[in-house]
């Protein structure tokens, strides 16, 4: 009998699966926006977040006038885990199709957040001919590279956040400064083994060089590698005096603790160093995380003057979620609902090739300064000044709080060194 | 009168048609035959229908996927109950193929029809070489060392930044239709089905199978066991080279992480469900193990926990799988009889 | 030198992955896939009790272990014991387990980089001349304990010489009176609780995140298969042999190649000696 009762079980699970994937029917049709995210990573959900507060003011407000009649937007969000080791990026892109085929989404939005899966997704986005807004993740110059190759293939895709090419000219920029203020020469260099860490670290080699910085190494480490040990005591025993971080992965963790431990007189300069970018990451160190500099690509994901947007959705942000603005993808994302809309009401309708032509007049002043796309590549224009361009926001760990230290404009605190560098 | 110790037991004997349709007198009416040729035209005729039956284009796409992943638990299957080497590499396989695919259509500017067969042969003939030197193990270690090769290759693949490194290639082609898309796959499947049925009763597979029975005896019969043993492990490496290519194609792009784990071990889920050891199985199970996953999706991370315990359970409860106790059931019967 | 300081530190670490596994196998033959999401599941358990519950943190390191060990061995009476024999199920079984336990994790909201244990002490020191901090080094001198522990347990108390026993000669111990499903349960369970002790030392050098999981698995197989799967003083001495060699190809060929060290180990080893190691050579066994 007990092998009945599993059967019919299973019977009604079936059942119960099936009655909860039916879809629910609207009394006016919304504009759904599939989002493909890697909602157990912090780039997934800050990203879901920032789409659902957007969401939440614009159908507050009365929703999108598309053509004259108002549409509500509606988010659906699909867990596509290509951020986890060992997950085929196909996975990702069927979550991608179930969204376009089955939840009939009209735009993707955030996009699956690994770049190679982000990259293979750009031919399925050609194929269904679906507008993608990608916000979060996806560093690699070779997406915005591919549109602007083969236009008409991938004129689907837009990227609203910044890439590894303008990160690497912002982490210069801040290198010149400390050049000149502690007479800073030598960089050691860490990069995890993904195709956008290790290019940035090879362009930020070659440009250290030219630049006259002594590069005392380049250490690219696997996803997964657990010890860092030997690239600090080198760093450390070259007496380097910028670490240049590129690490999204967990284990950024350990390399931080071992360098305050230790007492390495070396500034960790980080780039997309995930495990720095939350807000929780001072108690998660017990504080040893401090002087760890961390560059959070888009302003508004840690609190700034940029605009006098930026605070408002820091706040508002902080309010709904109980937490502040956490890193990569929530600005960008919310941002991105923003510029849609806009462009939907410019266009009058949501027909692809009409929105695509907007989104490419875009000309907002929003959360992280003024957002334009580049016409050929679809690539948001950065600048230094929030009035010509998009901002980003390199911040360091002070005293328990995330300090916005670049760029200027917006900057509300400079770069300390740790008190064992000795300046 | 009944004695009061009186016992009966369960007899499980054939069912009268079965004896009936023994070799010759198969084809004796027309009851016999469709005895026998009932189950697999339902398959058959099943496969063939499910596109247009399906609700809609994304369910047409979950089922070539299923397609897919079946034709690696078929090559499982086979593998480890036919030769007795439980690889747990299956991702190997379609990493390879997948990879050879991709380079054919970029670099060579092969059609999509052209490059699937050579993925899968040169594919076939690739993997069975790198196994070469792991063929002589047994048991578990076998099992450990297929499962290495997939996550070996990815990290070389990372490590030298060969072959599109992490970013993997892009633009490749996909099939000219949809409907070729599917029905190519489907009539592969059924093809490669039945063909590995059909050899499994052929001369080589009663010594593939003495492999398995007892590897020393085939020895001391004077036949190399390493020869049939990799000529098991191409025909299996073909299967699946042939899913990685058409995967390639599908979706138009190849990376390194077609060397990810949930292609070895969804084919290993499908087949403890779908039922091992008959061929069929492993494509029933992964035609039910695909959809439930992609219908579990409206849980979210839960997603996968459920997968899980459903596999767990399976594995405990009805270890034999799915088929197996149908094809028991079909031949069958049992009845209560006195002692 | 600092090879020499650093390759220790990475072998104890290793090695302390590994014993739990090799215990497992040892007595029952029975590969535990689930070995990185007990780690795992250890760690969040001790954040647990430190952070909600506000327990001491000593006190929750041990809770922590004894709940491991307790999940552990419940593991394997309810589910494992019944595929017991098969490899291919047991495989499975407790390859779903640990993806069932690591993912629920991540459902029940331990995601994200945040989650962390705090060091036992801070700040470094030096050994000849090369900087380690204080964590490592406890990490050494407690590593080198529970090896030197595990060593006397096995050879002087009853339970160790009947797990000994059940590792030697299945039938023979047997023979002698030992329940068999008794120490396999035993089995499991200390070796739940050697992964959670690795746990507890390790992780407050970085986070704990499910993802760590599937890494610390492959390690642990990596040394096991090289030392030889069923013998615990092999998986000691081929911890320090990929100890070594995962520095040594850091120092010498570039830190890249960290990972394909571990995988290409084990290929090896499969190849050229299954037994690995300290393995006891059944010839016949493993291959044709």
């Amino acid at each position: 009998m007990k092998t009945r009762h599993l059967k019919v079980s299973l019977i009604l699970l079936t059942v119960v699966f099936f009655l909860l994937s039916a879809q629910p029917t609207l009394a006016e049709k919304p504009i759904v926006l599939g989002c493909p995210l890697s909602t157990a990573f912090l780039y997934g959900w800050a990203a879901e977040r920032g789409f659902k507060l957007a969401v939440d003011e614009i159908n507050a407000r009365g929703g999108v006038n598309v053509g004259g009649t108002k549409q509500m937007f509606k988010v659906e969000v699909i867990d596509t885990r290509d951020l986890e080791p060992g997950v085929p990026v196909s996975e990702a892109l069927l979550a991608v199709e179930k969204l376009i085929l089955n939840k009939k989404a009209d735009f993707i939005m955030g996009g699956p957040v690994r770049s190679e899966a982000a990259l293979a997704a750009m031919s399925l986005l050609n194929k269904y001919k679906k507008v993608s807004i990608v916000t979060t993740g996806v560093l690699t110059p070779k997406y915005h590279a591919m549109v602007a190759k083969e236009y008409d293939k991938y004129k689907y895709c837009f990227r609203i956040h910044g890439e590894a090419k303008n990160l690497v000219g912002e982490m210069f920029a801040n290198f010149g400064e400390l050049k000149e203020k502690y007479n800073f020469n030598n960089l050691f260099i860490i990069a995890q083994d993904v195709s956008h860490a290790r290019g940035a670290a090879k362009v930020m080699k070659a440009v250290a060089e030219k630049k006259g910085w002594n590069v005392t190494g380049v250490e690219i480490f696997p996803t997964g590698a657990t010890d860092f040990s030997m690239a600090l005591l080198k760093a450390k025993k070259t007496q380097t005096e910028i670490i240049n971080i590129w690490m999204d992965m967990p284990e950024s963790a350990i390399l931080l603790k071992q360098w305050y431990e230790m007492k390495i007189p070396a500034l960790p300069f980080g780039s997309t160093l995930a495990a720095a970018e939350q807000p929780g990451f001072w108690e998660a160190t017990d504080g040893k995380g401090e002087y760890t500099l961390c560059n959070v690509v888009n302003a508004g994901n840690a609190p700034s003057n940029a605009t006098p947007w930026t605070m408002k959705f820091y706040d508002a942000y902080t309010k709904k979620w109980g937490v502040e603005p956490e890193g990569l993808g929530t600005s960008s994302s919310y941002m991105a609902v923003y510029v849609l809309r806009d462009a939907i009401e410019r266009a009058g309708s949501l027909d692809p090739d009409k929105v695509i032509s907007e989104l490419e007049k875009t000309d907002i002043m929003g959360v992280y300064g003024r957002l334009r796309f580049d016409p050929k590549s679809h690539q948001v224009i950065p600048a230094k000044d929030p009035k010509e361009g998009v901002v980003g926001s390199i911040l360091q760990w002070q005293d328990g709080k995330r300090i916005v230290v670049y760029p200027k404009s917006i900057a509300t605190g400079t770069i300390q060194l740790p008190p064992w560098m000795g300046k | 009168m009944t004695l009061p110790s009186e016992q009966q037991r369960k007899e499980r004997i054939d069912r009268g048609i079965k004896i009936r349709c023994d070799s010759i007198y198969a084809i004796m009416s027309h009851r016999e035959l469709s005895y026998l040729a009932l189950p697999r035209l339902i398959l058959i005729a099943g496969m063939l229908i499910l596109p247009f039956v399906v609700p809609s284009m994304y369910w047409q796409r979950v089922f070539t996927i299923s397609c897919i992943y079946a034709l690696l638990a078929i090559s499982f299957d086979f593998l480890a109950h036919y030769v007795g080497l439980v690889s747990l590499g299956g991702a190997f396989f379609v990493g390879i193929g997948g990879y050879l695919a991709a380079i054919a259509n970029t670099s060579l500017g092969l059609s999509p029809w052209l490059t699937v067969p050579l993925a899968s042969l040169v594919g076939g003939g690739l993997c069975t070489l790198l196994l070469l030197p792991c063929l002589p193990l047994r048991g578990v270690y076998f099992a450990i060392v297929s499962l290495m090769y997939p996550l070996f290759m990815a990290r070389v693949i990372e490590a030298l930044d060969i072959l599109g490194g992490t970013d993997g290639i892009m633009g490749i082609d996909s099939f000219s239709n949809r409907w070729v898309e599917q029905y190519f796959i489907i009539c592969i499947l059924l093809l490669i089905l039945f063909g590995a049925r059909r050899l499994v009763n052929m001369d080589i597979g009663l010594v593939l199978r003495g492999v398995k029975d007892n590897d020393q005896a085939i020895r001391a019969s004077g036949i190399s066991v390493t020869f049939y043993k990799s000529v098991a492990v191409f025909l299996a490496s073909a299967m699946g080279c042939l899913s990685g290519a058409c995967l390639v194609h599908i979706y138009m792009w190849s990376g390194i992480s077609l060397f990810a784990l949930d292609f070895s071990i969804i084919p290993i889920a499908a087949t403890v469900i779908g039922g091992s050891g008959t061929l069929v199985g492993p494509l029933l199970g992964c035609l039910i193990l695909v959809p439930i996953s992609e219908l579990l999706r409206d849980f979210g991370t839960l997603r996968i926990v459920f997968y899980a315990l459903i596999l767990v359970a399976f594995i405990i409860f009805r270890s034999e799988g799915i088929m197996v106790y149908g094809q028991r059931k079909y031949h069958q019967f049992e009845r209560w009889i006195k002692y | 030198m600092e090879i020499l300081v650093y390759g220790t530190i990475n072998s104890i670490m290793l090695a302390l992955y590994a014993l739990g596994f090799a215990m497992v196998y040892g007595v029952s033959r029975l590969p535990n896939f689930a070995h990185g999401a007990l780690y795992v599941l250890s760690g969040f358990i001790t954040w647990s009790f430190l952070n909600t519950l506000g327990f001491n943190y000593l006190l929750s390191i041990i809770l922590a272990i004894l709940a491991t060990g307790v999940i552990g061995a419940l593991i394997y009476q309810f589910v494992l014991i019944r595929v017991r024999g098969m490899e291919i199920s047991e495989i499975m079984a407790s390859y779903a387990i640990g993806l069932a336990i690591l993912e629920g994790l991540r459902y029940g909201g331990f995601k994200g980089m945040t989650y962390t244990l705090p060091a036992f002490i801070s700040g470094s020191t030096e050994i000849a001349g090369v900087p380690v901090d204080y964590q490592r080094l406890l990490v050494v001198v407690i590593g080198l304990a529970v090896v030197a522990l595990l060593w006397l347990f096995t050879r002087y108390t009853r339970i160790g010489l009947a797990l000994k026993g059940m590792a030697q000669d299945e039938r023979a111990a047997m023979m002698l009176g030992i329940d068999s499903d008794l120490m396999a349960v035993t089995a499991m369970g200390f070796g739940s609780m050697l992964a959670a002790l690795a746990a507890a030392l390790l992780l407050p050098l970085g986070n704990i995140v499910v993802e760590s999981g599937y890494n610390i698995l492959i390690l642990a197989i990596a040394v096991c298969v090289v030392g030889g799967l069923g013998s615990w003083m092999g998986a000691v001495l081929a911890a320090f042999l990929i100890g070594f060699a995962q520095i040594l190809t850091v120092v010498y060929l570039g830190s890249h190649f960290q990972m394909v060290v571990a995988l290409l180990a084990i290929i090896l080893t499969l190849i050229i000696k299954p037994s690995g190691l300290f393995g006891r050579q059944k010839e016949l066994e493993e291959r044709v």
